[in-house]
């Protein structure tokens, strides 16, 4: 308990110093946001298909940009050493990074959601299936992030590392195009993205659509995503954190 | 007297600061052993630290120090040897050994955007005291270190010497058996670096043990009971200043200005009873091997090069004395003397 309450402790102290700050929030949200509303302006019927897309592109990109940029910029401030220094399990390190993190992209994701809605309407089918996505996805892609912090020093290596896993999963995982047109030969990489989930996650939530029959499966494949992305971070983090 | 805050003074003015009875020792060190690839950062080092002692950790540049106070505090794992810090090993219990250490780099490193009270209270939260107490413990550290007034201050707006006091304070947030200080007065002005020397001296005297690292021999001779001198890995010598400059009452040394500059090359040539000489605040201190043929010989030497001697004083060797021996001899007899 006391270590969770230290992780708490990481979390709104990071929140406090990086991500309440107004130039990340407007960031977050402009950019997806002007996408969405240019998709609409050109096509009102089908801006629909990919919106939940973008939204899990940003999720995407906010919480691994985000993660790893924290721990690089701590890392070199010296400021990362305070807390390997402090009564801290690893985990409650990880924990506390990774949640602050993750917690930007909800609230950004949900913020973005709610614009849409005010302006154009947005529908939101299962509020419960988005919200699942938006966690789901903000922990794993926090957690990816942290990964790539831990590995090198700077920040624009980290950009670097993680831009040759980003920028590739983003035309397999059905962002701008459904997964039953993907040509055949992608699709089983397709699912050996994480990003895949969220956008069917979201889609299901936005729309109630989805190219799994059952929401059960993006749903459990997330999560494994999950575990495995936390197990990683421990693993790396131990061996790596205080190089 | 400054009082530290959130303690009683120790009642017994003769060996203060003891705070827990079951051993009289705090750090218990045998056998540590750290090698980067090749190099042999620290090789069978053994040294333990009372209870309420202040223990510098002296070396030159490269001789291990830093190894070895990154091994202690948990963030460096050694090849071999034990370390025991207040009844723990840091390798097998991190946790528990952090709770107790307050550790101070050579770098302050708090968080520069924080306010001073916030970057207190966060380190209070880190090290997982209640709310109140670390709200209470924060202004006492803020008065203690004369930080009131800035207790709104970003970290980043103070100046080297207030950020040194307030890296300091963090260390103390949770009131440490154990202070780990690296490097404390580092770049420091004269005022600054005296301001904190008193605090260290009180914070000991209220119970704290401390370890201390610092190119500052003077320092360490003025603060510290007992010195470990690290010399390439390797233990030099261990004991009182006293006992160690002892290894140097044999040398014969003097402090020589002269009215003009002079070469030393040239003054070790004309001079064969001067075996060495080192600049030393406008003077030359010279190790001399007999003093009466080395005044006859400087006088002679004065003469020829055309300049006075304005002053000449014959010096009791002092711990950098001692210091400079060890690093000339690579450190090759050790001895602990205590």
């Amino acid at each position: 308990m006391s270590q969770l309450r230290r992780a708490l402790a990481i979390s709104c102290k990071d929140i406090e110093s990086y991500y309440g700050k107004p130039p990340l929030i407007t960031w977050g949200l402009m950019f997806p946001a002007v996408l969405i509303l240019s998709l609409y302006v050109k096509d009102p019927a089908t801006y629909l298909a990919i919106a939940p897309g973008i939204i899990a592109m940003t999720l995407l990109f906010g919480n691994t940009s985000m993660a790893a940029i924290v721990i690089t910029f701590e890392k070199r401030a010296g400021t990362f050493q305070r807390l390997l220094l402090a009564p801290l399990a690893m985990r409650t390190i990880i924990l506390g990074k990774a949640a602050s993190a993750a917690v930007y992209g909800l609230a950004t994701a949900l913020a973005l959601w709610l614009g849409l809605k005010l302006v154009l309407g947005m529908p939101l089918v299962s509020p419960l299936l988005f919200v699942a996505g938006l966690i789901l996805g903000a922990g794993c892609f926090s957690l990816l992030g942290l990964l790539a912090a831990v590995m090198v020093r700077e920040v624009f290596e980290a950009m670097t590392l993680m831009n040759f896993f980003r920028f590739p999963i983003l035309f397999i995982s059905g962002v701008f195009m459904p997964l039953s047109q993907l040509p055949a030969w992608i699709k089983p990489l397709a699912f050996l993205s994480p990003l895949t989930y969220v956008v069917e996650l979201l889609h299901l939530g936005v729309t109630g659509r989805s190219e799994f029959a059952t929401p059960i499966v993006p749903l459990l494949a997330i999560f494994l995503f999950l575990l495995a992305s936390w197990l990683l971070a421990e693993l790396l983090f131990r061996r790596r954190a205080y190089a | 007297m400054i009082t530290w805050p959130g303690k009683e003074v120790s009642p017994s003015p003769g060996f203060p600061g003891v705070r827990r009875m079951e051993s009289t020792l705090t750090i218990e060190v045998s056998g540590l052993s750290k090698n980067y690839g090749a190099l042999e950062a620290l090789s069978e080092v053994s040294f333990s630290v009372r209870r309420g002692e202040i223990f510098a950790y002296l070396g030159p540049n490269g001789a291990g120090k830093t190894t070895t106070i990154r091994i202690l505090s948990g963030l460096l794992k050694r090849d071999a040897g034990e370390v025991n810090i207040c009844g723990a090993d840091v390798a097998s219990d991190p946790v528990f050994v952090k709770e107790r250490l307050g550790v101070v780099p050579d770098e302050s490193n708090l968080y520069p955007e924080l306010t001073c009270r916030r970057n207190l209270e966060y380190m209070g939260e880190l090290y997982g005291l209640p709310r109140a107490r670390r709200c209470l413990r924060a202004a006492e550290l803020l008065s203690f270190f004369a930080l009131t007034d800035r207790a709104a201050t970003p970290f980043g707006a103070l100046s080297k010497g207030l950020k040194r006091r307030l890296t300091i304070a963090a260390a103390l947030v949770h009131d440490p058996e154990v202070v780990f200080l690296d490097e404390p007065t580092s770049g420091l002005d004269v005022p600054s670096a005296r301001t904190l020397r008193e605090l260290i001296r009180t914070i000991n005297r209220q119970g704290a043990t401390v370890f201390l690292t610092t190119h500052n021999l003077q320092e360490a001779e003025a603060l510290s009971q007992r010195v470990l001198i690290l010399i390439k890995g390797r233990v030099a010598a261990l004991g009182t200043p006293g006992e160690i400059r002892q290894r140097v009452q044999h040398l014969k040394l003097l402090d020589v200005t002269f009215s003009a500059g002079i070469e030393a090359d040239k003054l070790l040539k004309v001079c064969p009873a001067v075996i060495r000489a080192l600049p030393q605040n406008g003077a030359w201190r010279l190790e001399v091997a007999e003093a009466q043929a080395a005044l006859e010989q400087l006088v002679a030497f004065a003469g020829g090069e055309g300049v006075r001697i304005s002053e000449i004083n014959t010096i009791t060797a002092s711990l950098e004395d001692a210091f400079m021996s060890l690093v000339k001899d690579g450190g090759a007899q050790p001895e602990v003397t205590s």
